[in-house]
Formats: structure tokens, C-alpha cells, sequence
């Protein structure tokens, strides 16, 4: 702007521009991902988050997360039909899917399944399971099922 | 050593094609991989294979998962790397925003490079993992779509690259790009922890509050996080090494370009 010559003004100017334009690039990319994140990524609802508004989830498909209950699995291996109840220790709610059972699912574990619910029962055609952070070697044996629960928070 | 008697050399030598010559004898020279990196790099052969034997043979099975844990210490290895290429991209990027020095952006890219190929192998591991344990490949949960993104942003660090001529403006705009990569580090890390993801959580926490992992697992998991940024470096390395070759060849022919006639000035040293 003041001809050729760049004065050390100049250059102070602009780093102080690039300076000012690269840290709102970084708070405008925070802000988005922050957003995101709020918004749209609450991946899936507890049964008893279910419980309390089913009206706003009527006719969506939405997932819902939880743990197979124990002694509620049903599995019928000619028509590949697969009934359980989820739970999260507070609500329980009956699950029907079609499909062969995932190699971890089992009782006790967290599971997320997709769908929708039909009077009164959860009818899902994706079944997702849910691990625990809890790695360890099959000699122990116990599973802390109060460590699965947390995992779903 | 060497490099210092050739130097003066080249200095003597006024006249042009004499020049040139030196630059090609220079240039087969410098592609020569010095000593200590070939030794790093077939070291690289015997660590990989213990990896690997840890990994498949020497860790217990899992109680849930059996033999499925096996895949995990690839793809967590292999990820946390990636985090780190890309930390690394974006300090060296910083580097170049703040003192503009040539080099700093030829170890950005040596080190973007291979953040792209992490992350690309985080994202083919995660799913070969996925599919038996979790039943999906893919779902968009937060920790999986903030892993999209960085490769997304990643892939778009190359393309602004590719747009700008200019090394200088080429280097501080994909610095930027880098950084903000950078910004979403620490959202994917703990993406699991700060909401509710398919993807697990993490076993081995950093502020000390434990680790859920059986002692030979998490011996094994390490083992093969270590063997892996040995890799990482490596291939860092090798590639910064050729970026300066590149930098230097591509700055003589700006300078050849912009003055064909008065070309006799020093070799350009990056």
C-alpha cells in the first residue's frame, strides 16, 4: 500500500492480520465442531431417557442404547428371530430383531440398536454392540457389569 | 565433514556446466540414505516381527473378545500415531508460520505424509476390528466422524498444496490447514469419554485414574505404539530427506528461471 519498500510496520501489520485471521479460522472451527457434536451426535438414548418422552420419539427411527438383560434372550434359530429386553438399570424395554446374534452378544452386554418402537416394543433391524474399555485375559472370569453400565453414560 | 571440502570446491569452480555437473554429483550424493538410517531401518524388519509375534501369538486372548483383542493392538498403535504425525505436522507448520524457514515446512509435509497414511490405516484397521466385535464397519458416531474429518483434511492439505506455486504462501496456508487438524485432536481423543460413541472407550487413562487392561496386553499394546512411531519416524525421516532435495531443486530452478544469464551465484542451501 505504500509502495514497494515494506517497512517493518508493514510486516508487523501483516503478521498481526494473518495472526488475527488464523485464530478466528481456529474459533470458528471449535465453535462448529462444538456445535456438531451438541446437536447431532447424541448417537443413542437410554431406554429410561425413552421412558420420559416417548411421544417425541413416535414414528422416528432413533437408536437405543443399554445392556441385554440377563434370562431375557430369545433366540429362534429357523426364522432368525431374536428377542431380548434392554436395559439400563432403570427402564427395560422388549427388543425384536431378525438376524443371527452378534459373536459378542450375550447377556450383560452393552448393545445399541437401531430402529423403531412398535407398540411398546423396540423393533430393530441394525444391532450394534457396545464393548467395555475393560481388557483382560479369560482367567480372571468376572465381568463388572457395574463397569458396562458406566460405559454407556 | 565431507560436505564442508565439497562446498568450497563447488566455490572455485566459477564456470556453469562445471556447476551443473557438481549439482548432479551433489544431488546423487545427498540421495544416498547415510548409514545410520539404513540401520534404523533394518532394525525396523526384527522390532515389526517381535510386534507382530507379541500381537498374535504372545498376548492372552481376551475373555469377550478371544482372539478378536489381537486386532486391536495394530489398530490402537497404529492410531495414537497418528495423532501424533498429525501433532507433529502442525508444530512444524507453526514452525514455519513463525520463522519462515524452508525447512520447517519440508518436515511438515515429510510429516503430514504420514499422518495421512495412519490415520488411512487407523480408519482400514478400525473397521476390520469393528465388523466381528461391534457388528458394523462403520457408523457415524463422534469419535468415527472425527476421524473422517482429520483424513478428509488431511486429503485437503495435499490439494491446497497442489493449488499453490509459491513455497512460501504453499507453506503457511497448509500450516494452517495443519493446525486446524491439530484442533480437533484433542476432541477425537477423548470424543468416547465426552459423548456417547459405538466406539469404546479408553482403557488406559492418562491422569492416572487406571488401566483397564491385563498387564500383558497393555506390555504388548506399548510394544507395538513404540514399534510403530519407530516406523513412523523412520519413514519421516527418509521423506524430509528427499523434501529437501526437492526444495533445493525446485529453488534452482526459480532462480535459473528468474536469471538465466546470471546463474553462476552459489548453490541454494535449504
Amino acid at each position: 500500500m505504500k509502495g514497494a519498500a515494506v517497512s517493518r510496520w508493514g510486516v508487523a501489520r501483516k503478521r498481526l492480520v494473518y495472526g488475527l485471521f488464523g485464530a478466528g479460522v481456529l474459533v470458528l472451527a471449535g465453535f462448529m465442531i462444538n456445535q456438531a457434536l451438541n446437536t447431532s451426535l447424541v448417537y443413542f438414548i437410554l431406554p429410561n431417557e425413552y421412558a420420559q418422552q416417548p411421544s417425541q420419539y413416535e414414528d422416528r427411527r432413533i437408536r437405543l442404547g443399554g445392556l441385554v438383560a440377563p434370562e431375557s434372550v430369545r433366540f429362534d434359530d429357523l426364522d432368525l428371530q431374536l428377542t431380548f429386553l434392554v436395559t439400563d438399570g432403570i427402564e427395560s424395554y422388549p427388543v425384536q430383531h431378525v438376524g443371527a446374534p452378534p459373536e459378542l452378544f450375550r447377556e450383560n452386554a452393552g448393545v445399541v440398536i437401531e430402529g423403531r418402537f412398535d407398540e411398546g416394543v423396540f423393533v430393530s433391524d441394525n444391532l450394534l454392540i457396545k464393548h467395555s474399555e475393560v481388557y483382560e485375559a479369560p482367567a480372571d472370569g468376572h465381568i463388572d457389569i457395574e463397569a458396562l453400565r458406566e460405559s454407556l453414560q | 565433514m565431507n560436505g564442508e571440502a565439497r562446498r568450497t570446491h563447488a566455490e572455485a569452480h566459477r564456470d556453469i556446466s562445471a556447476q551443473e555437473e557438481k549439482l548432479m554429483i551433489d544431488a546423487s550424493e545427498r540421495l544416498r540414505r547415510p548409514a545410520w538410517l539404513r540401520v534404523w531401518g533394518v532394525a525396523l524388519v526384527p522390532l515389526f516381527l517381535a510386534a507382530a509375534y507379541l500381537g498374535l501369538v504372545w498376548s492372552p486372548q481376551d475373555v469377550n473378545q478371544g482372539n478378536l483383542i489381537r486386532i486391536m493392538y495394530a489398530h490402537v498403535s497404529v492410531a495414537w500415531i497418528g495423532f501424533l504425525a498429525v501433532g507433529l505436522t502442525a508444530l512444524f507448520g507453526a514452525l514455519f508460520l513463525w520463522r519462515g524457514k524452508r525447512r520447517d515446512d519440508v518436515w511438515a509435509v515429510a510429516s503430514a505424509e504420514m499422518a495421512l497414511l495412519f490415520s488411512a490405516l487407523t480408519i482400514i484397521g478400525g473397521m476390520t476390528y469393528s465388523r466381528p466385535t461391534l457388528n458394523t464397519f462403520w457408523t457415524w458416531d463422534a469419535k468415527l466422524t472425527l476421524t473422517a474429518l482429520m483424513v478428509a483434511l488431511l486429503v485437503g492439505y495435499f490439494i491446497v498444496r497442489a493449488l499453490i506455486d509459491d513455497p512460501v504462501r504453499r507453506g503457511r496456508v497448509s500450516a494452517v490447514v495443519a493446525i486446524i487438524v491439530a484442533a480437533s485432536l484433542p476432541f477425537n481423543y477423548l470424543a468416547a469419554e465426552w459423548f456417547r460413541t459405538l466406539h469404546p472407550q479408553r482403557a488406559i487413562a492418562l491422569d492416572g485414574s487406571g488401566v483397564t487392561m491385563a498387564p500383558e496386553m497393555l506390555f504388548t499394546l506399548l510394544f507395538n505404539t513404540v514399534v510403530a512411531g519407530l516406523v513412523y519416524a523412520w519413514l519421516m525421516v527418509e521423506r524430509a530427506r528427499l523434501g529437501r532435495i526437492e526444495a533445493q531443486l525446485e529453488a534452482e530452478r526459480a532462480e535459473r528461471e528468474l536469471a538465466p544469464a546470471a546463474s553462476t551465484g552459489g548453490v541454494v542451501r535449504v
